[in-house]
């Protein structure tokens, strides 16, 4: 007794009876630094702990519990159980002590020291003595947080309760409302399900006291503070509900009345339910409720309401069917996967043949469903049904049905494509194989488009299965792909083919090394005594264009290296006054050989990799052309300089883009040789020449090369001589190279910022005190697209960029302020720059941070609109569009300004700015009633006029709009 | 149509739906005038929904591209509808719904003529009667649950 | 030959919706105007046509048609609410104030007429009635039902200068009715149009009557001895559409307005065989609105005044 210290007495006093909030602070610091333990706490508190005022006693209660609150972490075993023991003797003292006793055991279960029965009788204590709905909900929350931190530490001793354990949860949550103890309560009981615990004779209880919550309506308060959304209630619960088997008899019934009900939500979290419960189930919990499950997911499908409705129904079939596959087969017990099977096939194989073909889809969806789910139900169904949809496809004469025949097969090759193991080497269509190899190639000889088009799919899906098709199949493929390569006009059918062979190449490299790549090469090198007679820009584009779709293999890159090396070379051969023109002298040429460059070179192996380079470098730097075979070119070529007085001396500096699209797409490991050489005659060239191609290729070069250079003292110093050339010519007004060299600082600001190099500042200072400019200020602006879109060709993953994720939103972070700053201070001509640049910026940014960033440049953007400039308005709106999906409540206070400002481009002379002004119009219709009703009658007024516009694509979304405006107000609007 | 009530036709046949149009290059280009054509007015009702079916107009082959007509110069517009069966008492609220559609959707120069394709209706006089005469489609869309269930037919979300 | 028509003035009269129906009232000052809005507007004229006032909250619908009461103190709105309303005038300016309402139709109401005595009034309604009321002293009370017509009675007139009826109905039929006995009862059924009829009207001197139709032609018919009426004239060919409205001059004009959004207006020939009935086109505008044309309306005292009114909401005066 003597032990206690006077500091600590007055403290208690001063909380207890002075009601200084700010002692308890004290008195836990007290006990961190050992000035007194927490037992000579309770002595000192003992006055008050036994006075006749239950206000006193809580205000005692409450001391301890914030000391302990700081203190848990160090208490021995000993302190544990004397405080255990005289918390649990509080609860039962009067309820105004309760909340501070209740805070005291939720921190002792924190304690690691927790001696052995402490929790049960904590429990115990808590079970009898408390009523948990009766508190407060703070309480509550302490109670669940209790259970929480029990299980996780004592999960053996709380087991030792048995089912009372469950039990005294039962009763603790029975008619809880608060969304946030919903959470934890879901927790617990998703525990005790998934952790084992005796249920006892509680298993219903349990599930009534947890599935009298679903289906989940819940729609946080305005301005929640808590941030608790419907979605993590709906799992949470959803977690406890298909836990485990036990509860089966009870959900399954309960899914059906949902599913049959007309409450789109409830069905649709119904259907999910019921996908989530099948990893847990055996097909003895589902055997009597199949026929009633089917009869719903059934309807779902075959009734659909909405895409994402039937795609729930159809995953929730193929868990089910996933489900009834696991069981093992004993020989007494029914087969309950082919008495399901059955039912479906029942159902559904019958529209497969009707004659009109009219729900066709929905019974091919709900049958690959299933056929996805395993091996055997792949087996089961393709029995079944393949062999009507081939004699189907081979007795039809109309395109369009032969289509959609085609179109079935092709989605259960898919379908069980996902479900094949790798252990099964013998592909469920093997027996099909010829039957469908021969659909396929009589689809392709057809001169319809389309059947053409999903022909080149179905091979391409056939080609996935592994095993399945024969060489002799895959020659006869080729064959085909070959003849529509070189013949076929159609863009669509073509690219269909492309993509396909790129596929079949991964798959099945030799036929494509053996026959396709010989032929395109004798294509692109025909004849070159009649090369103008042959010259088709077409055909050559498909050529190189699945040349780089088959480039995925080493051993076929192999192969078409060397030919796209042979294209490059063949471009030198103008030499001279006289001779014939390359096509490597057109642009477009060029333009389509760069992602065929990029692609191969992209995807090299290290060493071919190395090797490329190296003969790149020397190339473009040394003219050595030397590995080039049956070269004739002259040695003095240098295709980075510019010939001085030579009229077409671009022909050769245009080049450069061949250059960048090797050297930029090299995996960031290859060692780009004599870069420091290259660099500065890259430079140079894209300073000083003055054709298009030749110095922006040049800029991007060294842009992507910059990019992937490794971080230090030689890569900053070269970006800051860069700059203090650029830097020199943009601040002299008359040089002739402005735009050339803000196109090099653009690129290069690009490539730092993709990086986060720390120079990347000083660029954009640059740039932003560019938009004043009077004549590069517009191309600054534009410029912020670039520095915010992916781009083609260069610095982007494919090529290996050197990319941080999220690099917008940090470029826009660092630097919206300054945009603003910017426009605030500019003189009224120079404003539609910083508004231009603005909307660039905004545009690109991912959805989600316009939604939280716009309100604070909305009135910046609310005078962009007024502003004259078309492209302004033009991003202005297409940045607003996405966010008035999803208003923030600054708009809403700004309707009218926003709504008289996009009505008055409805009439804009430009169609595109008509079209999304209205688009934007649209998305208001979808804003709270009660907003947007007093605009009607204008809005709809304003909206007759678009009606009538001369374009057909005004007239659609004007027509749209009014549509919706019009349901304002009614029921169905909504 | 919910529990209990039978359809009238409870197993329409369903035909396809028409890809939608295709865009063309002067459809995009600022200075040609796209004429209204019928494919354009096609377009407006083709998704109108079914009272009964969860089905589009299309769909259940009521609407055809062939009988629907269009004179830009001359601001007229001919619609004919072809009931599931010939005894289909929706066939006026059907009408109705199109013949609003074609109102809220075109510029008010129109003059719409919405019939039954001749022949394939027992009251067509009737109902193509009801459905020219304004005075009728005015008050009946001044009838707040007719007006209900015709927005029904026009709204863009399937319930 | 076709003359144009002066346009005088146009003015928007019910905006957003459209102004069914125009008429002056009985010393040619005022014209009163109703609509899709639910409200009658009055117009006055000063330096142009002007709004003296509008009468709004009288109907939960579209107001369809309007009446002046022969002294010009009242006035009758019939509206689709299924009630007619009748207006009193204030001593002084142009305020008018709710007397009463009407009811008894099953629904909408389209059409009400005072008698030339003033103390007759009929209404008619899409439940194929057509009703008689007795005004005693600002009471009114129904005093007949005639259902004569098996659909729907769009318009009813009555005749410049005895207690005779006329009706015109959906079901492409004209009534003539009587008094018998304190009792109103349907004395003949004019046959002859094939479409929906939508109005009618007498000539001044009340022995003729035209009627103008769906079928897009507009009869004149005369009245024989023994209460018999025949159709003594069609004018076929003019209209493009549907003809909403025909209007009576004292001096054998007749005016039209249509779907086709014109105005015509046709002269009475001197006939070469008396008992022939000629008439000519003397005018049209048909661009007259942009929009079908509802109603016209002439003047009765500024001889050759017309008033019309349109789809759009306009009123153009010509």
């Amino acid at each position: 007794m003597a032990a206690v210290s006077p500091l600590l007495l007055s403290l208690v006093e001063e909380f207890v009876s002075g009601l200084q909030d700010s002692k308890a602070k004290e008195a836990a610091k007290g006990v961190k630094d050992g000035q007194f333990t927490m037992l000579q706490l309770v002595e000192a508190l003992g006055v008050s702990l036994t006075s006749s005022q239950p206000h006193t006693r809580a205000r005692g209660v409450q001391l301890l519990s914030e000391v302990l609150q700081e203190n848990y972490a160090e208490l021995t075993e000993r302190e544990v159980e004397v405080l255990t023991a005289f918390y649990e003797n509080r609860l039962k003292d009067h309820y105004v002590v309760t909340p501070s006793v209740l805070r005291g055991l939720q921190e002792l279960t924190k304690c690691t020291t927790l001696p052995p029965g402490s929790a049960v009788s904590m429990l115990r204590s808590v079970f009898q003595d408390v009523h948990v709905q009766s508190l407060m909900l703070a309480e509550r929350a302490c109670i669940y947080n209790m259970l929480i931190n029990l299980m996780e530490t004592r999960e053996a001793e709380l087991k030792g309760l048995g089912a009372d354990f469950v039990f005294g949860f039962v009763q603790s949550m029975d008619g809880e409302r608060d969304p946030r103890n919903l959470l934890l309560a879901f927790q617990i009981a998703k525990n005790i399900v998934l952790q084992g615990y005796n249920l006892g004779k509680f298993t219903e209880e349990l599930f009534e006291v947890t599935s009298c919550y679903y289906p989940i309506d819940f729609t946080p308060p305005p301005n929640d503070p808590h941030g608790i959304t419907k979605e993590e209630l709906i799992l949470g619960l959803r977690a406890v509900l298909t836990g485990t088997p036990k509860f089966a008899e009870f959900l399954l019934p309960l899914l059906i009345e949902k599913l049959d009900s007309d409450v789109q939500s409830a069905k649709l979290d119904s259907l999910q339910t019921l996908a989530a419960c099948m990893s847990q189930y055996e097909s003895k919990d589902l055997a009597e409720f199949l026929e009633g499950l089917w009869a719903s997911l059934r309807r779902e499908v075959f009734q659909t309401s909405s895409e994402k409705m039937e795609s729930a129904a159809l995953a929730a079939l193929a868990a089910l069917t996933s489900c009834l596959s696991r069981s093992v087969l004993s020989s007494d017990s029914e087969d309950t996967l082919s008495t399901f099977l059955d039912l479906i096939l029942r159902d559904c194989k019958h529209h497969l043949s009707e004659p009109d073909l009219k729900l066709v889809w929905p019974s091919a969806k709900l049958l690959q469903a299933s056929c996805s789910a395993s091996n055997r139900a792949s087996y089961v169904i393709t029995a079944a049904i393949m062999p009507s949809l081939i004699k189907q496809f081979n007795s039809r004469t109309q395109c369009s049905h032969r289509r959609t025949l085609l179109e079935v097969v092709q989605r259960f090759i898919q379908s069980v494509n996902t479900s094949q193991s790798s252990d099964i080497d013998e592909s469920v269509f093997s027996e099909y194989r010829a039957a469908l190899c021969s659909m396929v190639f009589s689809a392709l000889s057809e001169s319809n488009s389309s059947l053409q088009i999903t022909a080149a799919s179905v091979l391409n899906s056939l080609a996935q299965q592994t095993g399945l098709l024969l060489d002799s199949d895959i020659q006869l493929a080729v064959d085909h792909l070959t003849r529509l390569l070189l013949a076929e006009e159609d863009e669509r059918v073509s690219s269909a083919v492309v993509d396909c062979a790129g596929a079949l190449a991964e798959q099945h490299p030799a036929a494509f090394i053996t026959k396709l790549i010989p032929r395109l090469k004798e294509e692109l090198f025909s004849d070159t005594e009649s090369f103008e007679l042959r010259y088709h820009p077409a055909v050559h584009r498909r050529c190189l264009a699945a040349l780089a779709a088959v480039s995925i293999q080493p051993s076929v890159v192999q192969e078409s290296s060397p030919v796209l090396l042979d294209v490059l070379s063949s471009a030198h051969s103008d030499e001279g006054p006289s001779g014939p023109c390359s096509p490597l002298t057109k642009e477009e040429v060029l333009s389509a050989m760069v992602p065929v460059i990029s692609t191969a070179c992209s995807r090299l192996q290290p060493t071919l990799a190395g090797q490329t380079v190296l003969r790149v470098v020397s190339l473009f730097l040394d003219g050595d052309v030397s590995f080039l075979p049956d070269n004739a070119f002259p040695s003095h070529i240098q295709l980075l300089k510019q010939q001085q007085g030579m009229k077409a001396s671009w022909s050769q500096s245009q080049l450069v883009c061949l250059l960048m699209a090797c050297v930029c797409s090299l995996p960031r490991n290859v060692e780009v040789p004599q870069m420091e050489r290259l660099l500065s005659q890259l430079e140079e060239l894209s300073c000083s020449c003055s054709h298009l191609l030749s110095y922006s290729s040049a800029a991007k070069c060294f842009a992507g090369l910059i990019n992937k250079r490794p971080q230090g003292e030689s890569l900053d110093s070269s970006i800051q001589r860069t700059m203090q050339r650029v830097c020199s010519e943009l601040d002299c007004p008359s040089s002739p190279v402005r735009t050339q060299v803000f196109t090099l600082m653009i690129w290069v600001a690009k490539a730092l910022l993709l990086r986060y190099h720390p120079l990347f500042s000083i660029l954009t200072d640059k740039l932003f005190s560019l938009l004043g400019d009077p004549d590069l200020g517009p191309m600054a602006a534009a410029s912020f697209s670039l520095l915010m879109s992916d781009t083609e060709d260069i610095l982007n993953r494919r090529c290996h960029a050197n990319m941080r994720i999220m690099y917008r939103q940090r470029f826009f972070s660092e630097n919206s302020a300054k945009l603003v700053q910017g426009f605030n201070a500019a003189p009224q001509e120079k404003k539609p720059n910083y508004l231009k640049a603005l909307s660039n910026i905004i545009t690109k940014l991912p959805k989600q941070v316009q939604v939280s960033e716009l309100p604070a440049l909305l009135s910046l953007l609310l005078e962009a609109l007024t502003c004259p400039d078309q492209g302004v308005q033009l991003s202005t709106l297409s940045c607003l569009e996405p966010v008035l999906l999803n208003p923030p409540p600054v708009l809403i206070q700004q309707l009218e300004a926003l709504i008289s400002r996009l009505l008055a481009l409805v009439c804009s002379p430009a169609m595109k700015i008509r079209i999304t002004s209205i688009r934007c119009i649209h998305a208001l219709s979808q804003f709270p009633v009660h907003e947007v009703l007093p605009f009607r009658a204008r809005v709809l007024r304003a909206l007759a006029q678009p009606l009538d516009d001369r374009k057909r694509l005004v007239r659609r979304e004007a027509v749209q709009a009014r549509g919706e405006w019009f349901l304002l107000g009614s029921p169905v609007g909504r | 149509m919910s529990g209990g009530v039978q359809l009238e036709n409870a197993n329409p046949v369903i035909f396809q739906r028409s890809v939608e149009r295709l865009l063309t290059a002067s459809e995009e280009d600022e200075d040609v005038h796209d004429p209204i054509d019928d494919r354009e007015i096609f377009d407006l009702i083709r998704s109108i929904n079914d009272p009964e079916h969860p089905l589009s107009l299309e769909e259940l082959n009521v609407l055809e591209q062939v009988r629907v007509k269009v004179n830009d110069a001359e601001s007229t517009v001919s619609v004919e509808f072809t009931p599931t069966i010939p005894h289909c008492s929706m066939a006026t609220l059907i009408g109705l719904s199109i013949k609003v559609k074609l109102l809220r959707s075109l510029p008010d120069r129109f003059k719409i003529d919405v019939r039954i394709t001749p022949g394939t209706h027992a009251s067509e006089d009737a109902v193509n009667k009801q459905l020219a005469d304004k005075e009728r489609v005015a008050a009946a869309l001044e009838n707040s649950s007719l007006l209900e269930v015709v927005n029904q037919c026009l709204s863009t979300r399937r319930i | 030959m076709k003359a144009a028509l002066t346009l005088v003035q146009r003015f928007g009269a019910h905006p957003d919706s459209r102004c069914w129906f125009v008429t002056w009232s009985p010393n040619g000052t005022l014209l009163a105007s109703c609509g899709g809005d639910r409200a009658i507007r009055i117009w006055g004229r000063e330096d142009s046509w002007v709004c003296k006032t509008v009468l709004q909250d009288g109907h939960q619908r579209t107001v369809r048609k309007v009446a002046w009461s022969p002294c010009g103190n009242y006035l009758a709105s019939a509206s689709f609410d299924a009630t007619t309303c009748i207006w009193k005038k204030k001593d002084d300016d142009f305020e008018f104030q709710s007397l009463t309402v009407l009811e008894g139709h099953e629904n909408e109401v389209k059409c009400v007429a005072w008698a030339p005595s003033g103390n007759l009034l009929a209404t008619c309604s899409r439940d194929k009635s057509v009703w008689v009321w007795e005004d005693e002293e600002e009471e009114y009370e129904c005093v007949t039902v005639v259902n004569s017509h098996t659909q729907d009675v769009k318009h009813i007139a009555w005749h410049p200068n005895q207690e005779l009826l006329a009706s015109a109905s959906y079901d492409n039929n004209i009534c003539i009715y009587k008094e018998e006995d304190d009792d109103w009862e349907c004395r003949a059924t004019l046959q002859g149009h094939t479409s929906t009829v939508w109005s009618l009207c007498f000539d001044a001197a009340g022995q003729r009557m035209a009627s103008c139709s769906d079928d897009r032609t507009v009869k004149i018919w005369k009245e024989f001895p023994s209460e018999s009426w025949k159709c003594v004239c069609t004018l076929s060919g003019y209209h493009g559409r549907t003809v909403y409205d025909v209007a009576c001059r004292l001096t054998g004009f007749l005016a039209t307005a249509c779907g086709d959004d014109a105005v015509r207006v046709f002269k009475e020939e001197v006939p070469a065989n008396p008992d022939e009935l000629v008439f000519s086109l003397a005018a049209q505008e048909t661009r007259a609105h942009s929009q079908d044309v509802n109603c016209v309306s002439w003047n009765p005292k500024e001889a050759g005044l017309l008033a019309s009114c349109s789809d759009n909401g306009e009123i153009a005066i010509w």
